[in-house]
């Protein structure tokens, strides 16, 4: 299978082809409340999309969904042909997906640098046994590690300085900005971003929204953004996924999704944001 | 003058330091201490205690901002009320003697002697008076000390601290100096156990320079580290290492055999210290039943090298001791896997409960054949031959000597591999899965495995101590692995830092060793640790010798920001 | 492919432990029984006396429980708080005893020393909360539970200081010499008082907690703490409240623990304590019904099982491990099923 991108055409060989993640009939009932209704969802690789819908209406549950924090009640997700429906976090994380968080989860009181080394566990080696002897090739994967999370300290755009600085003392728009880094240190497939731009005024947003642009096509890295920020939402994503009440309501480019009006309906109806 | 809510918070204060005062009489802690001298004739340790509160709160109570004489007011005022209420109780208590001793029964004549200062010819009126008035002068000292300048007041409480040490010190001091010929020096320091007035005075004025001398040293100290060069750094690193190592070399020949005995006692607690900082310091996981670890430790080894135990094998203690290892850390594996999804408090109480278990086993009729009931199993043969060995310089080393050695070279190991582990990918996954236990997962750190490990390596180094213990004493009974260890255990990391290795030892010389020096107090150790550890945690949670991070993680929660505990943190963690 | 939802190695020992326990059970059970070890005479005996020790657990527990319900900690100093209770009562008691009061009066004497109790016991509470507790609303979870291990360690201690080592042993009130005879059976006077009162304060309890305005904003608090606040609930007084009742209620336990066993001693929180504190995890922590009941099933296990099942497996001295008995079913219960009979995920 071949695909045309504006980086040209490329063979996808793997497993699963032109789609990194699909989802289907994914539902994610609580005890008689039911946040997710059969959810049928695909995330083509290296694309960015989007997810957002009124406030309830179930992205977030979603979100914990394809990254193990949550298990469906029924349906399926895969990603890369790899059945993730019923793996702990650890695991769909060391598969290659990785998150930021609605309200920073930050690791407060570690260091900077600490918390993007920690990002960086699944792809480090080193065990206790390692640790105690300290033997050259620990040394060397630490060392490793560290440079990396430099790289991406100055990729994300934190100043090499504020690497022994405490996590929560970093401003806001810096603590965002430590939360990318920490997500992309797993070298992941698929990036889940929520709500990266909450809390940001319009000059961080933009800022915000040409990072995840040219993240996407410098890293190749496939991005799935919750948002309620419709100019990033617009600006950014290839294709839009809306939620009310748990279920999916439309599906489509930027353009198609402005102009449904079951949409507007959801949104003007209860008065959201637009 | 003192504005209305001052002279409020005066007066309360000195209530409560009444209340105190009244408490450490009728305990019996200054009375168990009315025996050991300060100052001979003059001061005794007893008669300090009392004076403390007094002066703490003249102290306390003269921080707020306002003028000297506001100021030195509110101190007075509370000493007054102190001094009264303490005098009033004592007046009472002396009215309803000898009654009152079936109820309070520290409070005999002597106790009531001691505190209305008999000794000195006066009649109960005339002691509470005096009591009265002490009060009152303490706590205006202690307010005219907290107006004096911040390095007059470190140079005072390093000279106090000076004397104190000095006085702690007696028992064994003066053996020392008489060995090695300091009989003159000694004859001038002590008289009759306590100071002299000369001698005391001497003290207080070497440490109170000592203590002023003290930051500018400190000072020049690091200037001179960090200017010298990389090689020559790690030349001085390497000296002070190598100067460290030989004095703890000595310190058995240096410190005589009681102290030594003492210096044994505080490493097995040194030793625990560092398996339980593993566990709670790093992983973050409460384990009130940390005794079974040791119990585990020391029985194995019993029954493997014990020649009379159920299994009867004589094995030598360097072959069992992988063994037990290995079957502790094993043990840990069993008892946490099924108990580490449980969020904190619980999980605190499951490890009592495993504890309690073990302890209630370990004696009990039912294991007897194995265990050997409530006698234990004896003829457990030392580390190194027969108990009696010789070392260079030293000479031959025996009884708690012949432990401190191999002893100090676990808790050296133990703190290299706790070192390691805290510096290292383990040490950051086991650090952020402190934090946020969630989205450590997702980060990809397996939770349940990284809590095991440190389970286990708490287990394995648990039970190395319990291994050199059940050598120590040449045999177990079940009657040394109480509850109360653990929570001993746990008292010496909180009180040093949890997570801060040096804290680890810092914490158990002051909570293992003071009461074996101040042995009237140690009737008392446990209320001191209930004490210290709601102190500490209220005070100063991130211990004695904080670890940062920890430090920023507790003074975080002092400040009103934090999420109030709700239904969201569930009995087990991190479930979804 | 799709991977099986993985079957860890813990969870299989777990099943195996599970089943293990189960068997266990059955057979001691079945032999004691059927070797007849004990007339039903007997077993009745140890089934009343099982209650009216369940009935002291279970009014300790709803402290635990209360508490609990309102802060989310466990109060690890409520059994010394039982104790000071009846540590209390029992000087009083003396002096009753002396001035002829207690046996020429019992009907007043015995509710004024439950009341001496209860208030005895109100007061450390409601200081241990002021004091301890209340600095460490917001900090971690860890820093609360140490400080009360730590307040536990300083109040036993205390109370071993001021009033000594020894065992203070109850007066005798005649009143409770003897048995009853209720629909034939006869039961121990102590017991039976025990059990009464201890059901009259459970439904005084309940009663407060559904019917009074106080007992609302309990509840309301312990649902959301600060949707209570912003509907004008004093978070503050209602916690102390809390505290409160859960001292008195184990205050009252204590003069009621030393009527049965006749003595107190400054160590007897701490096992009365832990199993109350089974008891209310059994019911359903933060469960108020499930604390009694919790409390009465935890009584009557402790006192039936050494016989009914360890017996039966032919351990030798059962009673000795009756208290293992206790820590054993607080284990199960944790790893098993941590919320109780009655307990339900919070926020669910």
């Amino acid at each position: 299978m071949t695909t045309e991108t504006s980086v040209g055409t490329h063979e996808m060989g793997d497993p699963g082809g032109r789609l990194l993640l699909v989802a289907r009939a994914v539902t994610k009932a609580f005890e008689g409340l039911v946040a997710n209704r059969d959810i049928d969802f695909e995330i083509p690789r290296n694309s960015i999309v989007s997810i957002i819908g009124p406030n309830g209406a179930g992205k977030t549950t979603f979100f914990n969904q394809l990254s193990g924090v949550y298990h469906p009640t029924s349906g399926t997700i895969e990603l890369e042909g790899t059945d993730i429906s019923h793996m702990p976090p650890h695991e769909v994380a060391r598969l290659g997906v990785a998150r930021t968080y609605q309200n920073i989860r930050l690791f407060q009181n570690m260091t900077v640098l600490a918390n993007v080394m920690v990002g960086r566990h699944v792809r480090m080696h080193g065990q206790w046994y390692g640790a105690i002897a300290r033997t050259a090739g620990i040394r060397r994967e630490e060392a490793a590690a560290e440079r990396r999370g430099f790289e991406l300290l100055e990729l994300v755009g934190l100043a090499r300085s504020t690497s022994g600085e405490l996590a929560r003392n970093l401003p806001y728009g810096d603590q965002r900005r430590l939360e990318v880094g920490r997500a992309l240190a797993s070298d992941p497939k698929l990036l889940l971003l929520d709500e990266p731009t909450a809390g940001m005024n319009p000059g961080e947003t933009k800022r915000m929204t040409d990072f995840i642009a040219r993240l996407q096509r410098d890293l190749q890295l496939t991005i799935l953004l919750i948002e309620h920020d419709m100019k990033v939402v617009m600006g950014v994503s290839e294709r839009i996924t809306v939620l009310d009440y748990g279920e999916k309501i439309a599906e489509g480019t930027p353009a198609e999704i402005r102009a449904n009006p079951r949409v507007i309906e959801a949104y003007l109806g209860k008065q959201a944001s637009a | 003058m003192p504005t209305g809510s001052d002279l409020r918070r005066a007066i309360s204060s000195g209530l409560i330091t009444g209340g105190i005062m009244i408490y450490l009489v009728a305990v019996g802690i200054a009375p168990a201490l009315a025996e050991r001298q300060v100052i001979t004739d003059y001061l005794t340790l007893g008669r300090l205690m009392l004076a403390l509160p007094a002066l703490a709160v003249g102290y306390l109570v003269a921080g707020r901002v306002g003028s000297a004489i506001a100021r030195s007011a509110s101190a007075l005022a509370a000493g007054v009320v102190a001094g009264g209420l303490f005098s009033a109780a004592l007046l009472a208590s002396v009215a309803l003697s000898p009654g009152i001793r079936s109820v309070l029964v520290r409070l005999s004549t002597g106790v009531l002697d001691f505190v209305g200062f008999a000794d000195l010819g006066l009649e109960a009126t005339g002691g509470a008076l005096l009591m009265f008035g002490l009060a009152a002068g303490l706590a205006l000292l202690g307010g005219l000390i907290r107006l004096a300048p911040g390095a007059v007041r470190r140079t005072i409480v390093g000279g106090a601290g000076a004397m104190l040490v000095v006085t702690l010190l007696e028992p064994f001091l003066r053996p020392r100096l008489l060995q090695w010929g300091f009989a003159e020096f000694d004859d001038w320091l002590y008289v009759a156990h306590g100071m002299t007035p000369i001698s005391a005075t001497s003290v207080f004025v070497v440490g109170a320079i000592l203590t002023g001398v003290w930051p500018r040293a400190r000072q020049a100290a690091k200037a001179r580290v960090a200017n010298a060069d990389p090689g020559a750094r790690s030349v001085m690193r390497w000296a002070l290492l190598l100067v460290a190592l030989a004095f703890l070399y000595t310190v058995p020949w240096l410190s005589g055999s009681f102290l030594t005995q003492v210096i044994v006692l505080v490493g097995f607690y040194v030793l625990l210290g560092l398996g339980l900082n593993i566990v709670v310091g790093y992983a973050g996981l409460l384990d009130l039943g940390y005794v079974a670890f040791y119990a585990v430790g020391a029985y194995f080894t019993a029954l493997i090298t014990s020649p009379t135990s159920a299994l009867g094998w004589g094995l030598n203690f360097w072959v069992a001791l992988p063994m037990v290892v290995a079957l502790s850390a094993v043990v840990g594996l069993m008892i946490g896997a099924p108990v580490l999804r449980l969020r904190g408090d619980y999980l605190a109480i499951v490890t009592l409960g495993f504890g309690e278990i073990a302890r209630v086993l370990l004696g009990s009729e039912a294991l007897k054949p194995w265990l050997g009931g409530p006698t234990g199993i004896l003829s457990v043969p030392f580390m190194i031959g027969d108990g009696k060995y010789s070392l260079p310089i030293i000479g031959e080393q025996s009884g708690a000597a012949a432990t401190y050695f191999p002893l100090l070279g676990f808790c050296v190991l133990a703190a290299f591999v706790a070192h390691r582990l805290k510096y290292s990918r383990t040490g950051r996954a086991w650090n952020a899965m402190r934090e946020d236990e969630d989205v450590a997962q997702a980060t990809g750190i397996s939770t349940v495995n990284y809590k095991l490990l440190a389970f286990a390596m708490g287990a394995a180094v648990g039970s190395v101590g319990g291994a050199a213990f059940a050598t120590h004493l040449q045999g177990v009974v079940p009657g040394g692995f109480i509850l109360l260890v653990s929570i001993t255990v746990l008292a010496v990391v909180v009180l040093g830092g949890m997570g801060s290795i040096p804290g680890v030892i810092v914490g158990a010389f002051a909570l293992i060793g003071t009461p074996e020096l101040l042995r009237e107090f140690a009737e008392y150790k446990l209320l001191v640790y209930g004490a210290v550890l709601v102190a500490v945690m209220i005070l100063r949670p991130e211990g004695l010798v904080p670890d940062a991070a920890r430090k920023a993680e507790l003074e975080e929660s002092r400040t009103d920001d934090g999420p109030l505990h709700g239904p969201e943190f569930d009995v087990i963690s991190g479930d979804a | 492919m799709r991977r099986p939802s993985s079957i860890r190695p813990a969870d299989v020992v777990l099943w195996a432990l599970g089943v293990a326990i189960v068997v266990g059970v059955s057979v001691g059970a079945f032999a004691t029984l059927s070797a007849g070890l004990l007339s039903g005479d007997q077993w009745r005996d140890l089934l009343i006396f099982g209650v009216s020790q369940g009935s002291v657990y279970a009014l300790i527990a709803l402290g635990y429980t209360l508490v609990y319900g309102v802060l989310f900690m466990i109060n690890f100093a409520h059994g010394d708080v039982f104790m000071f209770g009846g540590m209390t009562a029992f000087f009083v008691a003396d002096y009753f005893s002396d001035s002829g009061f207690l046996n020429g009066n019992p009907i007043l004497a015995v509710p004024l020393l439950l009341l001496v109790g209860a208030l005895s016991s109100m007061i450390v509470a409601i200081v241990l909360e002021r004091i301890a507790y209340r600095p460490l609303r917001r900090a971690p979870r860890l820093v609360p539970l140490i400080t009360a291990i730590g307040a536990s360690l300083f109040i036993s201690n205390s109370v071993r200081g001021l009033y000594g080592d020894s065992i203070k042993a109850y007066p005798r009130i005649d009143f409770f010499q003897g048995t009853w005879d209720i629909f034939g059976i006869p039961i121990l006077k102590a017991h039976a008082t025990v059990i009464v009162a201890a059901v009259a304060l459970m439904a005084v309890l309940y009663w407060f907690v559904e019917r009074t305005r106080t007992g609302r904003a309990m509840r309301a608090v312990s649902e959301d703490k600060d949707t209570a606040a912003l509907m004008g609930i004093d978070v503050d007084r209602i916690i102390v409240t809390t505290f409160a009742i859960g001292g008195m209620l184990a205050g009252a336990a204590g003069v009621l623990y030393a009527i049965v066993y006749n003595q107190v001693i400054w160590s007897m929180g701490f096992l009365p304590g832990i199993k109350a504190f089974t008891a209310a995890v059994l019911g359903g922590i933060g469960n108020i019904f499930g604390a009694m009941l919790g409390g009465v099933v935890l009584g009557i296990l402790e006192s039936l099982a050494p016989f009914l099942l360890l017996s039966g497996l032919g351990v030798p001295s059962p009673n000795q491990l009756k208290d293992v008995i206790a820590f054993s079913v607080l284990v199960l219960v944790l790893i098993f099923r941590p919320y109780g009979l009655f307990g339900r995920k919070e926020g669910t």
